[in-house]
């Protein structure tokens, strides 16, 4: 898959003069889809916000697509004629005053409430040279601490079959006036 | 998973050739950098100058790798961009692993100073 695009390309996926940018799409969780939708996001909202608070959402996003991934698979027979089928997700993005508001839904299992509980880092301490503890290091565990560290008002509630996240991503600075839009000359 | 091998003469640098070390390429980039890295040899860095993003797959696979060196023989992440910083910092691994911080890029730095 090819991830460059012409300049005529990206300027249909710029916003509008005059507009901030949205960003929606839909598709199954799969690292790969995960990855395309952060490049295409990513490209969007360049420019909307300081590059630190682009980098902050798409990190922030990257840790809850990937979650669906690894954990939203249903296991049991539910669909598919009883096959595991890979969470569907809807994914909106949107720029507004305060920040850079998400909504994430997925058909996947339900979210387990206490990734939600504040959290600490699964953190050990090494002393310098103690070779034994660094074994100990976790390789896991971080994704809803660095979540829950990036975001603001994150909210979830389960309805039917689909799970619903949402949360923001504060700006630093408030909304700069769009350029108004170029008159037609 | 693109990563290139450079010998140096006090010990072995491994160039990680990638934009992104996330989900889709974490286990492949952990498998790939120990088996470069071997059982026995000189001490090794490793590379990040050319990593744009990191999440907390590709921070695990770090830690991973970091876990399966021998304890004499040193480990050594260097030239990270400010993305990855940021992941070592807000999980405050860069307390932990072994972090170069390089003169010529500045890199601890959320934003430069005016």
């Amino acid at each position: 898959m090819s991830l460059s695009s012409s300049p005529a390309e990206k300027r249909l996926r710029q916003p509008p003069p005059g507009r901030h940018p949205m960003f929606h799409r839909i598709f199954r969780a799969d690292p790969e889809t995960v990855r395309a939708a952060l490049l295409f996001m990513r490209e969007r909202f360049d420019g909307s916000a300081e590059d630190e608070v682009i980098a902050k959402l798409e990190l922030a996003l990257a840790e809850v697509l990937n979650n669906i991934c690894e954990h939203g698979t249903r296991t049991e027979a539910m669909r598919l004629g009883g096959r595991p089928h890979a969470p569907l997700i809807h994914l909106c993005v949107a720029r507004h005053v305060g920040g850079i508001a998400c909504a994430v839904t997925d058909d996947g299992r339900p979210l387990p409430l206490s990734c939600l509980d504040p959290r600490d880092l699964p953190y050990v301490d090494p002393a310098p040279g103690d070779t034994a503890s660094i074994l100990l290091l976790p390789e896991g565990g971080f994704g809803w601490y660095l979540i829950q560290e990036l975001t603001a008002t994150l909210s979830y509630f389960r309805e039917g079959h689909r799970n619903f996240l949402a949360f923001i991503v504060p700006v630093t600075e408030a909304l700069l006036p769009c350029p108004p839009p170029v008159a037609a000359s | 998973m693109h990563m290139t091998l450079l010998p140096q003469q006090d010990g072995l640098t491994i160039r990680v050739d990638e934009k992104r070390l996330d989900a889709m390429v974490a286990t492949a980039f952990k498998d790939r950098v120990r088996s470069m890295i071997g059982a026995s040899g000189p001490p090794v860095t490793l590379d990040l100058g050319a990593v744009d993003f990191m999440d907390s797959s590709g921070l695990g696979a770090v830690i991973a790798i970091y876990k399966a060196m021998p304890p004499d023989r040193p480990l050594v992440l260097a030239r990270l961009t400010p993305n990855v910083a940021r992941v070592f910092r807000l999980t405050r691994m860069d307390t932990v692993l072994n972090i170069r911080q390089d003169p010529d890029n500045g890199i601890q730095m959320e934003s430069p100073a005016p």
